[in-house]
């Protein structure tokens, strides 16, 4: 008993101390600078934190070259998924861009009245411009889901910055270096994102799930039976971390027996992610009465610059309409005028055509008189035999001969 | 089999191929977790640093492990020092196996390995949940333990296949 107790002591020390021929550490001086290593990381030294910056940047840089072929194999094989559906998407792309188009303007505006609208209601400002950025390493780990990009502090990327793909959010920046950047993407376990839910205009918490879909957690009880499919996910705003009214994707309701899980299905596919933009936000605190006026009539004589460019195309573009609009008219007005022409043709005809019936209808009378007064003639004519006769050529005379000689008194 | 003459370059390059397989494998986080296979992944790294630092390879510096395993926490995104602790552990653990072991079995090797991961990523998972307040889920962790567990013979064959180009 106590000599197998030994062995395994001797086993042990033997593991943790002994060196072999080409080993420059012994194993527990290796776990016990982990250790150390590991407790340092938990705390925030700016120290540590330069020192992390600066493996990162190394590290970063080396993954992205060694993961150049890996990325072409995989990247080879995504394109020739895509061009074989390259048709069919774009048909589809060219309708949806066409009804963009059209749609573009009208929100461009709306977004500057957002604006000031917002200006009114803060005592700040914000502005705020959107960086390219490259996405260098893009390992889909399965616990964790981030990306790094190549834009760090030197680019003024700061911890929380948005992150998009398009106009969809994609997630928030968690960790900063010289010239890169981690990416905490919304589908981390770790994210959690205030959203609003529309048309329902229901506030929530979408948590990430580790996979490609999110999930509608921290929901008021009672009004989870007003999501219903489709409904579009927003960012609300709330906490100040992210922007309102950044899209994020739509509600999938999984009926699951007793309850209903509510997934989202993200706008963007984090998995195909080549390019991101960062959003640099400045923040501009409003200053006295007249530095701010000063201020405001700067930012306004820019926005109004801005507003007046988007009306002026607004301006040419209902000036086309009005000149297209011109021409149909006048098109008409032809119509029209040949249109009446053709009517007085045809009711001078009718008329003529009228004239020519009411002569016919005379002529038959004339005709049926000149018949009646050969036959009857005799029996209307005054003469010394028939004293009660008419003269020749009278009013009576010719309505006896229509009454087939009888004498109306 | 291909011959190679001791001492040349690309002898040299040979010896020192297992750990510049760990390099980019930890630089590259060599997974397939792209091809988006539902539930898998497998962790390359542990299954090299398993089977070479048994054999007791001499060109598989405890040093190099360390510094991967900090390489693959700056890739990843964990504190720095979990992944070197992991791998510095299973350096330990096969170096009480080779103590302890006589006549080596690669099935008794194969059931130690699952011990010895499901022991580190447990260890990991605890730290990272408990001290660095990380949400991870338990499921992928089991999923990765068991295709780490499963392949851990597929590459095994290919890393005899290696090392018997070497004695050659």
């Amino acid at each position: 008993m106590a000599s197998s107790r030994d062995d395994f002591i001797i086993a042990i020390r033997s593991a943790f101390l002994k060196k072999s021929t080409q080993q420059k550490f012994s194993l527990l001086t290796l776990v016990f600078v982990s250790i150390f290593t590991i407790i340092l990381s938990s705390f925030d030294f700016k120290f540590i934190r330069y020192l992390k910056a600066g493996i990162s940047e190394a590290v970063y840089r080396s993954s992205f070259i060694v993961s150049i072929p890996e990325n072409f194999l995989k990247n080879t094989f995504f394109e020739i998924k895509e061009y074989s559906s390259f048709f069919q998407n774009y048909k589809s792309n060219k309708e949806e861009l066409n009804e963009l188009k059209s749609k573009s303007i009208s929100d461009q505006i709306t977004q500057y009245e957002n604006k000031e609208l917002k200006e009114l209601i803060n005592n700040y400002t914000l502005s705020s411009d959107k960086l390219l950025a490259k996405i260098i390493v893009d390992h889909d780990s399965p616990y964790l889901k981030s990306i790094i990009i190549n834009k760090g502090s030197k680019d003024n990327i700061k911890i929380g910055t948005n992150i998009y793909d398009r106009s969809y959010l994609v997630g928030r920046v968690v960790e900063v270096n010289y010239k890169t950047s981690r990416v905490l993407l919304l589908s981390d376990l770790n994210s959690n994102v205030p959203v609003t839910i529309a048309p329902q205009n229901i506030q929530a918490i979408i948590t990430g799930t580790g996979k490609n879909y999110g999930e509608i957690k921290y929901i008021k009880e009672g009004i989870s039976n007003l999501i219903l499919e489709d409904s579009i996910v927003y960012t609300s705003g709330t906490g100040a971390i992210f922007k309102s009214g950044i899209p994020i994707g739509r509600i999938d309701v999984a009926d699951t027996g007793n309850s209903k899980k509510f997934k989202v299905d993200f706008y963007s596919d984090f998995g195909q992610l080549k390019y991101v933009f960062a959003e640099l936000v400045t923040k501009t605190e409003i200053k006295n009465e007249d530095q701010q006026a000063e201020i405001d009539d700067t930012q306004k004589i820019n926005t109004t610059d801005t507003k007046l460019q988007i009306l002026e195309d607004e301006k040419k573009i209902i000036e086309q309409t009005n000149l297209k609009l011109k021409d149909e008219n006048e098109s008409l007005k032809i119509t029209i005028n040949n249109l009446n022409k053709q009517n007085v043709d045809f009711r001078n005809e009718l008329y003529d055509q009228k004239q020519i019936i009411a002569q016919y209808n005379i002529d038959l009378d004339e005709i049926e008189f000149l018949r009646l007064n050969l036959k009857f003639g005799h029996q209307c004519r005054k003469s010394f035999l028939n004293n009660d006769g008419f003269e020749v050529g009278t009013l009576e005379y010719k309505s006896c001969v229509m009454n087939k000689g009888q004498i109306n008194d | 089999m291909t011959k190679f003459k001791s001492k040349g370059l690309y002898f040299k390059f040979y010896t020192f191929l297992p750990i510049i397989a760990l390099f980019i494998s930890v630089l590259n986080e060599f997974d397939l977790n792209y091809l988006k296979l539902k539930y898998f992944s497998f962790n390359f790294p542990f299954i090299l640093i398993f089977f070479f630092t048994l054999k007791d390879f001499k060109n598989f510096d405890y040093l190099l492990v360390f510094l991967a395993g900090l390489i693959n926490d700056t890739v990843v995104g964990l504190p720095l020092g979990i992944s070197s602790l992991s791998y510095i552990l299973i350096c330990i653990a096969t170096s009480y196996l080779r103590n302890i072991t006589i006549r080596p079995n690669p099935i008794k090797d194969w059931f130690y390995f699952l011990f010895i991961i499901s022991l580190i990523n447990s260890m990991n998972y605890s730290i990272l949940s408990l001290f660095f307040s990380y949400d991870l889920l338990l499921l992928s962790y089991l999923v990765n333990i068991f295709f780490t567990f499963i392949l851990y013979m597929f590459f095994t064959y290919l890393f005899k296949y290696y090392l018997r180009g070497l004695n050659d």
